[in-house]
């Protein structure tokens, strides 16, 4: 029986389990026994990737069927310092799964969004999940946080996505925000028209921005980075969503 | 129209080809594919829910009617010589006749009502299978089988009037069957209102909100009984309501007809003139319904309107020839026509506070970024607002009638009721392209269960956004139509005890009169509050039950476990049952309660305290809880926020708060102020003779 390796963002563990990602994003979202649940999103990792930070193979070890033939569910690896651990070539494809257990594959795409000359609505996953806004493209954004050598603060690593900003990209004091979800548009419009007015180039909206997305708010994809190299894992448009996974569409309320 | 019996024989011909095309197109439906076995699988589940609960209601109200029947018998039965001597004649045919034409009445509205569930049931899942391949096949299978209600309802009301005046002779005799239809409607219309809100509410608070996942969703426990409760609302329920209204606004007018002052050959000529309306309007909506069709590409909303103004046009043709060519005076065309326009305008203007392309939607929808209680407090202030073009329509259709009547030398409240018919004559079309709502509803929700592929979702969703169309122009229609035939009854109610030789002095310088106006202007708020409690009592216990389930069996929520869908069917139909006693006493024991204590000057001011109050709330109750439901609509698009916004949670909790005003309370009213004003009018001669307080 196949075992699949699973980096979860929220919260951030590396976790073996025998179930496939559809599979694991039900389980992982609608609960067992015990009741949790939430929306999931995580990648699946090479199987065969190691790292000496990582008891991999004891997991393993232990990721057998239980006594009644069932598949294990999950073999929690590590829960503290995943990302940074882990290769981003042995990132395979990035799962979404919805509040009840409908999950959508995204595939990495080499065509990173540049996105110069607007404003950006960031939203952080993992290590840590604050809500910036920032007047840099994905590229230039990562960099400053993982390679700015003057900031005192930067993260090893990082996921984060794009969420749409509509008028306001282009237009922070007067764009239309009626049609945006976020709450406290004052302060967003405001955080917006000091990154385009001021020396700052990104500015926290919310320092403890819940890490749920509302999926449909993405405007583009997924970002994961670290020193080395960008990876991104583009959204689908909501027809084509709607065309070739209906249920997750319906379920994401797209 | 000298010989007026003849008409009557033509009315029943007209209701029997009536029936024929009902059946005809239900067979018809029958013979259409019923889809793949999981789709059937999923129809299966709501067809047992519907007829569960149809059993247990038709049982119910078999025990009502019959205990109804033998108390009618008997009152009416014994006739009174006068009140002081304390004789009596023993009249038992009468009493007989009466009890007949009560239970007869019920059974004809509860046949139009069983076939309309029968065949919704069955083109649920035949609609959706349709739409596997075009737009044009599903909506033509699902307004053909909207159509048998339509027609079914109108054929069983002519038929069983016609019968029982050419039986009987006289129009009270029918009193007696509008008084079994609106028992039956009553009963029907609150308990499936009831119904639909318990389910619905509990699957969307539980399902949606807390759980997260979708509408129609076949996890959700609660998803078979909500679809269960489209039907016995807005099929059975709706059906039974303007059986009622249709009914109830004849047997006024043919009241008012024999108590006209004119010769005999004229009082008989008079009674019978509402049955040549129905009978012009049930050939008029035969060819209406016909020519609702959609071409591939075309919308079916315009086709549904089109077939009602078609139906319109040709029933005022086919009545201006009657008139033409019978020596019936002219003010009855003029008079119906009053009505007819009337309800066709007040039917579209309902449409605009509930139109997601009209300000009062769009405004409630902005302000729900601020949260839900200027959510709450905007659509509740538009749907006072809706109430005012309604009732300068019906204020407008009165006067007109009225005067219209007058000035060809006729009564001015005979006009007022014809105005009424003249409204309702085209019931069969409009109850047809109602009916064809929540068959589309379903329709939807079997695609979405059965996991049909999105283009039949995209279809079946462009067929169900002008089903709500249709269902809020009804509503409209219906309240409107209700209202003018109260005037009516009312006016017969006046004219029934005069006839018992008692002088009816209705002023508000009377104490009795006042006192009877505030207790009825009470009773409609007090019916709707009662109505919506048991919809929130049944709905906490059902949200018990849908998250007990979710808790006690994961299995649910992944998929892998089916719920118990039928204990929330069953939990659904006992709380609705059990939940109508109260509210079906106010209706039938309060005005008797009021006649026999204060006397019928009392009552007459109990019945207009109780239209007015009843009307008025009806429309706010309709149009307000159809405007939060479409603002969360208009949300749900991406405006505002979009679905999951605070503004789409605030709109949510609106809607919530609409769901038992525009399905439970709203369309009940209208039932109710009928239903008062017909045991009114039945037991007015008793009344008349024997009160308390003289």
């Amino acid at each position: 029986m196949a075992i699949h390796l699973y980096l979860s963002l929220m919260p951030e563990a590396l976790i073996a389990s025998m179930l496939s990602p559809e599979e694991f994003g039900t389980y992982y979202a609608v609960g067992s026994a015990k009741k949790s649940r939430g929306q999931a999103m995580f990648f699946e990792v090479d199987p065969n990737y190691r790292h000496p930070y990582f008891r991999t193979d004891e997991a393993y070890a232990r990721c057998v069927p239980h006594e009644d033939g069932s598949l294990k569910s999950s073999v929690y690896i590590s829960v503290y310092r995943v990302l940074e651990h882990v290769n981003l070539d042995a990132l395979i494809r990035l799962y979404l799964t919805t509040m009840d257990g409908r999950t959508l594959e995204l595939t990495p795409d080499d065509n990173i969004p540049n996105g110069t000359g607007q404003l950006h609505l960031y939203q952080e996953l993992a290590p840590v999940t604050p809500l910036v806004v920032s007047r840099l493209g994905p590229t230039q954004f990562l960099d400053q946080i993982v390679r700015n050598p003057v900031s005192l603060v930067t993260v090893p690593s990082i996921v984060f996505t794009e969420l749409q900003l509509g008028e306001l990209a282009e237009d922070p004091e007067m764009g239309l925000i009626d049609h945006l979800p976020y709450t406290n548009h004052d302060h967003l419009r405001q955080c917006l028209t000091d990154v385009k007015t001021k020396f700052v180039s990104t500015k926290m909206v919310d320092r403890t921005h819940s890490p749920n997305v509302q999926y449909r708010t993405i405007k583009n994809g997924f970002f994961v980075g670290n020193i080395e190299q960008l990876r991104y894992f583009p959204m689908p448009t909501p027809e084509e969503i709607r065309k070739d996974n209906y249920r997750w569409f319906r379920s994401a309320n797209m | 129209m000298n010989n007026h019996l003849t008409w009557v024989y033509i009315a029943i011909v007209a209701g029997i080809a009536s029936m024929a095309v009902a059946l005809y197109l239900y067979f018809w439906v029958l013979k259409q594919d019923p889809g793949t076995e999981r789709a059937q699988e999923v129809a299966s589940w709501i067809k047992e829910g519907s007829n569960a609960y149809l059993l247990k209601l038709y049982r119910s109200l078999g025990i009502l009617a019959l205990i109804i029947g033998v108390i009618i018998a008997v009152v009416f039965g014994v006739q009174p010589e006068t009140a002081e001597s304390g004789a009596v004649t023993m009249i038992w045919r009468e009493g007989l006749i009466m009890a007949i034409a009560f239970v007869g009445g019920a059974v004809c509205s509860g046949i139009a009502g069983f076939l309309g569930m029968r065949v919704a049931v069955e083109a649920n899942v035949r609609t959706a299978t349709a739409a596997n391949f075009s737009l044009s096949k599903a909506f033509k299978l699902s307004f053909n089988a909207g159509a048998v209600l339509g027609l079914a309802m109108v054929g069983m009301a002519v038929i069983g009037m016609s019968l029982l005046y050419l039986w009987t002779g006289s129009a009270e005799a029918v009193l007696g069957f509008s008084f079994g239809a609106s028992t039956l409607a009553l009963l029907a219309k609150a308990g499936g209102g009831i119904y639909t809100k318990t389910a619905d509410i509990a699957a969307d608070l539980v399902g949606k909100v807390e759980v997260g996942i979708p509408e129609d969703d076949p996890r959700n426990p609660a998803v078979v009984a909500d679809n269960v409760g489209d039907n016995v609302g807005d099929v059975a329920g709706m059906g039974a309501d303007i059986f009622d209204s249709y009914v109830a606004s004849t047997v006024a007018v043919m009241l008012l007809g024999a108590s006209m002052g004119l010769s005999q050959a004229d009082h008989m000529k008079y009674t019978v003139v509402p049955l040549v309306l129905c009978l012009l309007g049930i050939f008029a909506s035969l060819i209406g319904i016909f020519l609702v069709r959609v071409k591939e590409g075309q919308k079916p909303g315009p086709a549904l309107n089109r077939g009602t103004i078609i139906t319109t046009i040709l029933f005022t043709l086919f009545l201006f020839v009657f008139v033409c060519f019978t020596d019936v005076n002219p003010g009855v065309f003029w008079a119906a026509l009053t009505g007819l326009i009337t309800g066709v305008i007040i039917g579209f203007t309902s449409d605009y506070f509930t139109n997601d392309e009209q300000k009062p939607v769009k405004e409630t929808s902005r302000v729900s970024t601020s949260g839900s209680a200027i959510n709450i407090i905007t659509g509740y202030s538009y749907g006072l607002i809706s109430i005012v073009p309604s009732v300068i329509g019906i204020a407008a259709a009165t006067l007109i009638s009225f005067h219209v009547a007058e000035h060809f030398g006729m009564s001015g409240i005979y006009g007022i009721g014809i105005s009424a018919v003249g409204m309702l004559s085209i019931s069969g079309m409009i109850v047809s392209a109602d009916a064809y709502g929540p068959i589309v509803d379903n329709a939807r929700g079997i695609a979405e269960m059965a996991g049909m592929d999105h283009e039949v979702i995209v279809r079946a969703d462009e067929l169900d956004s002008a089903g709500n169309t249709a269902k809020a122009i009804t509503k409209g229609f219906s309240i409107s139509a209700a209202a003018l035939t109260v005037i009516a009854l009312f006016a017969a109610y006046a004219e029934v005890v005069e006839a018992a030789g008692v002088d009816l002095a209705i002023s508000l310088r009377e104490p009795l009169v006042v006192a009877g106006v505030f207790l009825g202007a009470m009773t409609p708020p007090l019916f709707s509050a009662l109505t919506m409690l048991s919809v929130t009592h049944n709905a906490f216990d059902m949200i018990e039950e849908v998250r007990r389930q979710f808790r006690e069996e994961p299995g649910i929520l992944a998929g892998t476990h089916k719920p118990d869908y039928a204990r929330c069917v069953s939990l659904a139909a006992e709380g609705a049952l059990s939940s109508l006693i109260l509210p079906a006493f106010l209706a039938v024991g309060l005005p008797l309660l009021v006649g026999f204590v204060l006397g019928p000057d009392a009552l007459g001011g109990f019945l207009g305290g109780a239209i007015f109050t009843g009307v008025i709330f009806a429309l706010l109750m309709s149009n307000a809880g159809g405007l939060w439901d479409n603002a969360k609509k208009y949300i749900e698009t991406g405006k505002f926020g979009g679905p999951g916004s605070e503004a789409h949670k605030a709109a949510v909790v609106g809607d919530t708060v609409g769901d038992p005003f525009k399905d439970t309370a709203g369309p009940s009213l209208n039932t109710l102020i009928t239903v008062m004003s017909l045991v009114s009018s039945l037991f007015a001669p008793i009344i008349a003779l024997f009160h308390l307080i003289k």
